[in-house]
């Protein structure tokens, strides 16, 4: 049983318990509720009367637990009727849109036009008080809101690959709701559920309050409430019961929603526990070190999340340098850790995560030597933007969306550099205009949501390449671009690392055909591992690692009519292999693969993880 | 499933399964609160034919029309002109029980393996949806036909009652080929299939459905962006632009000599391995233009190395120049030899 399903558990039975109170009220021995004791009037609880009598000397306990039985029903009653009706017409509308979306949607809508006391006052002075009553105005009142929750999600639902997935298997119409869309939209149900249920138990008060709902004697914790304002100066215990019931039943109910949603939501992101803390070293400068470090030097960089189930090493070791006016392609599969190694070098690891070892040296604008593993996020803070800066794969969710990408960019500068406007805005041209943008003083106006895909990764080279960074570190800048577009963008960051031969890139990929045209050197990364290193020409024409000879094999250009592909998967982080991490999935693996470790340094200057080089490549 | 390799072997291999003709999609936007609506052509004047045994490849950019095509051929949306048969039969007259009938024969496989699997319900529930649906197999025998189907696409069939999140990239990929295969469909559509893929996990998947292809005698429209790939599975390739179909023809020819200097641009465009390190070819210029307010005569001019005041003129038309091939622009025997 996960923590979520034992939390839930320990809620339902709490609410069991409490349930059975008002379930088995005629069997308990209470008191009667009606019986009127005046000379006992406003007393305070006593062995005889444990919560006290009210207005009329009648017993507080049992009136409590009698009323429960009114406010539940009505509350219940009402949430599960509107739920029912108002997830039907949500659906059909949502699904079929159309003349089935007017009908059931729209004119659900004018209910919420009325205020909500006023219709629930017709119905009643139509039909008269009543529980029924009671539990079918409030299902009117509710049904809108369950149409329109239902609705939206429907809309969203319906319009992913698995529900048109079933369209194109034939399935019924009507099966694709129950069985597809349905279970899919039942978080936020759920969510609505615990609402209305709980302003249904305060609308039942608020409505018995007004002598529109329970007719007395008979309790209801609305009446109760009513009762004991009157009564507030002589015994303003008689309060606190019912309004402690009422609000205890709707956190009650609230908790138990969130639970029981965690539970059916495959896959709840885990809880990483109390946030981690930052390392905080004290020291407001960084300490330089001293060091022959040509722009950047990673050694035995190893970052781990931590888990409830205790640390998980992601990336182990991981070392390269990169030289000023070098490109340096980090290359590999999803989940080799090749954008934990860039994040970890600019400071931007997620906090659960963090770097256990190693060292990150960076020789900064200055000439300083700092250590990125080492700094703190205010370190950090005035080198990104200026000595280092990033390209991300999605630039659309990278820039802000309400400003215009000029004012971003010229954010970005003055953050770093204090230039009068004037100069800002020149500077702002003629940045737009390095990277491509066509007519950059009309353009930068425009929002992100008006330039296309590939003008927003410009937009975002420009703010990257504004200070001119000693380092950019590119996160597969052109995966989400058409090869055209694709094609103009390697095209611009090579010219940019042209203009700027004191800037070394990191260019985060998994494309190989991409790494060819534009790194000189390339670091292959497998399961978190550094696994092979050495210039790009070499490392085509010669791979010394089965891993990189594998991964060659399998780019769909050979002439031969099937692919080489690896068999199995990337292991997972927490349990990787002993020894080297692909021998699993390698077909030279040997008994010896599973003791060794390590990148060894070639007698042409190469690196590569595989003990057995020699004989397999 | 020699069953049913045998029983589809003495149907007739190579014969044409699927026709579109002159199929045109419109989708009018109206301009601003009260402005006029305006007509948005996401395809024009589209003629395909897709023959069992074979993978037609259909190449292009992103608004090109590629995966609207993939959407009318399955009649998950109908064309504003023009018919899509299938074995003859016109699709878009069809509707309910008989139309759901025949998509027991026509299924579909999805870009993202993340979003095409329902994450709620068992991956071999998700699996006997199309089995159900159709009655392919008694209902005693769905279980069996499950693990068939798992076994089939390389899944240990133990793992039929896990949830799609158990599974990496590559086996949901795989679980979305099994439950397109269910119902034994006759043609398949797959939209991208591996662009979400890592390199070595797509090697496999394009393996596993050129392996299908061959046994099953499926005919299939391979959509993507990537040409490696399609030349790969493909021995027919279309490339579109703008909605409209410029080249087609073997795609082995198509890749030695292109025709069309937009077919030429793409290619050089993509990255290769096989290049010299550092290879720069000739890049295009430029974005792809609006569909609400293409360019007069031929779509590609305004990016077009080879442009000339006549492309302007009309919209040239798919033209036949031998060997199978057709192209559709008036300067192509200037792309012959330089």
């Amino acid at each position: 049983m996960t923590r979520a399903q034992r939390s839930l558990t320990l809620w339902l039975a709490v609410a069991l318990i409490l349930v059975a109170f008002p379930i088995a009220a005629p069997i308990l021995p209470l008191q009667s509720t009606v019986a009127i004791d005046i000379p006992g009037r406003f007393d305070g609880p006593s062995a005889e009367h444990w919560l006290g009598q009210d207005e009329l000397g009648r017993d507080v306990l049992s009136r409590i637990i009698w009323g429960a039985r009114a406010s539940l029903i009505v509350a219940f009653g009402s949430a599960f009727f509107a739920a029912v009706i108002g997830t039907i017409l949500g659906l059909v509308g949502g699904y079929f849109r159309g003349l089935a979306e007017i009908l059931a949607v729209r004119s659900t809508e004018i209910i919420i036009c009325l205020p909500p006391l006023l219709l629930a006052l017709l119905v009643i002075t139509i039909l008269g008080a009543g529980i029924d009553t009671l539990i079918m105005a409030l299902t009117i009142l509710f049904v809108p809101k369950y149409t329109r929750v239902v609705y939206a999600a429907t809309l969203q639902t319906g319009a992913l690959d698995f529900v048109t997935a079933q369209e194109s298997m034939g399935t019924h119409p009507m099966r694709i709701l129950a069985r597809t869309v349905l279970p899919n939209i039942f978080p936020p149900l759920l969510v609505q559920f615990s609402l209305t249920v709980a302003s249904g138990i305060l609308l039942e008060s608020g409505l018995s309050f007004l002598g529109l709902g329970v007719v007395p004697p008979a309790p209801s914790w609305g009446l109760m409430i009513r009762a004991a304002r009157a009564a507030l100066d002589v015994q303003p215990l008689l309060l606190l019961w019912p309004s402690l019931a009422l609000a205890g039943t709707v956190l009650l109910l609230n908790v138990i929603c969130d639970r029981l949603q965690e539970v059916i939501t495959p896959r709840t992101a885990e809880r990483g526990g109390a946030a981690w803390l930052r390392r905080q070293l004290g020291l407001t400068k960084p300490e330089p070190v001293a060091d022959d470090t040509p722009l950047l030097a990673i050694r035995d960089l190893s970052v781990a999340v931590s888990t409830e189930r205790g640390t998980i090493g992601l990336t182990d070791t991981v070392g390269f340098t990169l030289k000023p006016g070098e490109t340096m392609a980090l290359v590999g599969e999803s989940g080799s850790g090749k954008t934990l190694t860039g994040l970890a070098t600019t400071g931007l690891l997620p906090n659960a995560l963090k770097i256990t070892n190693g060292s990150a040296l960076f020789r900064d604008c200055s000439g300083t030597v700092l250590d990125l593993a080492k700094l703190t996020e205010d370190q950090f803070r005035p080198l990104r933007g200026n000595d280092i800066s990033m390209v991300f794969q999605d630039a659309s969710a990278s820039l802000n969306p309400v400003h215009r990408i000029g004012d971003q960019l010229a954010e970005v500068i003055a953050e770093h550099r204090k230039l009068p406007r004037a100069e800002i805005d020149t500077l702002v041209v003629d940045l737009l205009r390095r990277v491509g943008i066509p007519d950059p003083e009309q353009r930068r106006r425009a929002y992100p949501f008006e330039l296309s895909g590939g003008q927003r990764q410009r937009a975002m080279i420009a703010m990257a390449i504004a200070n001119s960074p000693r380092l950019l570190i590119a996160d597969e800048p052109t995966t989400a671009l058409d090869p055209t577009i694709q094609a103009q963008i390697l095209r611009l960051l090579d010219g940019l690392k042209d203009e700027n031969r004191d800037m070394g890139m990191i260019f985060v990929t998994h494309n190989l055909a991409v790494v060819k045209e534009i790194a000189d050197t390339v670091s292959v990364m497998y399961a978190g591992e550094v696994v092979e290193q050495g210039s790009v020409a070499e490392i085509f024409e010669r791979p010394r690692h089965p891993y990189t000879a594998a991964l060659l094999a399998s780019v769909p250009e050979s002439e031969s009519t099937r692919l080489e592909s690896i068999p199995g998967t990337v292991p997972r982080a927490g349990e990787m292999p002993e020894g080297c991490r692909f021998a699993p999935r390698c077909k030279h693996a040997a008994d010896i693969c599973a003791s060794v470790d390590g990148l060894q340094t070639l007698a042409d200057g190469r690196r590569t993880a595989c003990i057995r080089w020699e004989t397999v490549t | 499933m020699s069953d049913q390799a045998t029983a589809m072997e003495q149907t007739s291999a190579g014969t044409v399964i699927v026709e579109a003709r002159g199929v045109s999609r419109n989708f009018p936007q109206r301009q601003g609160l009260f402005g006029e609506k305006r007509d948005v052509w996401a395809l024009r004047k589209i003629d395909i034919d897709i023959r069992r045994g074979e993978a037609l490849g259909v190449v292009g950019e992103s608004g090109c029309g590629k995966s609207t095509l993939g959407r009318l051929l399955l009649a998950l949306d109908d064309p504003t002109e023009g018919t899509v048969t299938f074995e003859g039969q016109a699709l878009n007259e069809m509707r309910g029980a008989p139309l759901r009938a025949l998509r027991q024969r026509m299924q579909m496989i999805f870009q993202d393996p993340f979003g095409s699997l329902d994450p709620r319900r068992s991956i071999g529930a998700q699996i006997a949806d199309g089995l159900r649906n159709h009655q392919t197999v008694p209902p005693a025998e769905i279980n069996a036909e499950v693990a068939r189907l798992m076994d089939l696409v390389g899944l240990d069939p133990v793992t039929a009652t896990r949830r799609p999140h158990e599974f990496s990239g590559g086996q949901r990929q795989r679980i979305a080929v099994a439950r397109a295969l269910a119902p034994r469909p006759d043609f398949i559509v797959a939209d991208e299939p591996v662009s979400a893929l890592d390199v070595s996990i797509a090697a496999q998947i394009v393996n596993l459905l050129a392996d299908l292809r061959d046994d099953l005698n499926l005919a299939m429209l391979f959509i993507s962006h990537d040409l490696h790939v399609v030349r790969h599975l493909s021995s027919r390739l279309v490339v579109m632009y703008l909605g409209r179909i410029v080249e087609e023809g073997p795609t082995e020819a198509i890749f030695a000599a292109p025709r069309h200097p937009y077919t030429r641009a793409l290619l050089s465009a993509t990255p290769s391995v096989r290049r010299p390190a550092g290879y720069r070819g000739a890049i295009l210029e430029g974005e792809l233009p609006s569909p609400a307010d293409p360019p007069s005569g031929c779509a590609f001019r305004t990016r077009c190395p080879l442009a000339v005041a006549a492309c302007a003129g009309a919209v040239p038309e798919l033209e036949d120049i031998g060997d199978k091939r057709r192209v559709a622009c008036i300067r192509h025997a200037d792309m012959v030899a330089p």
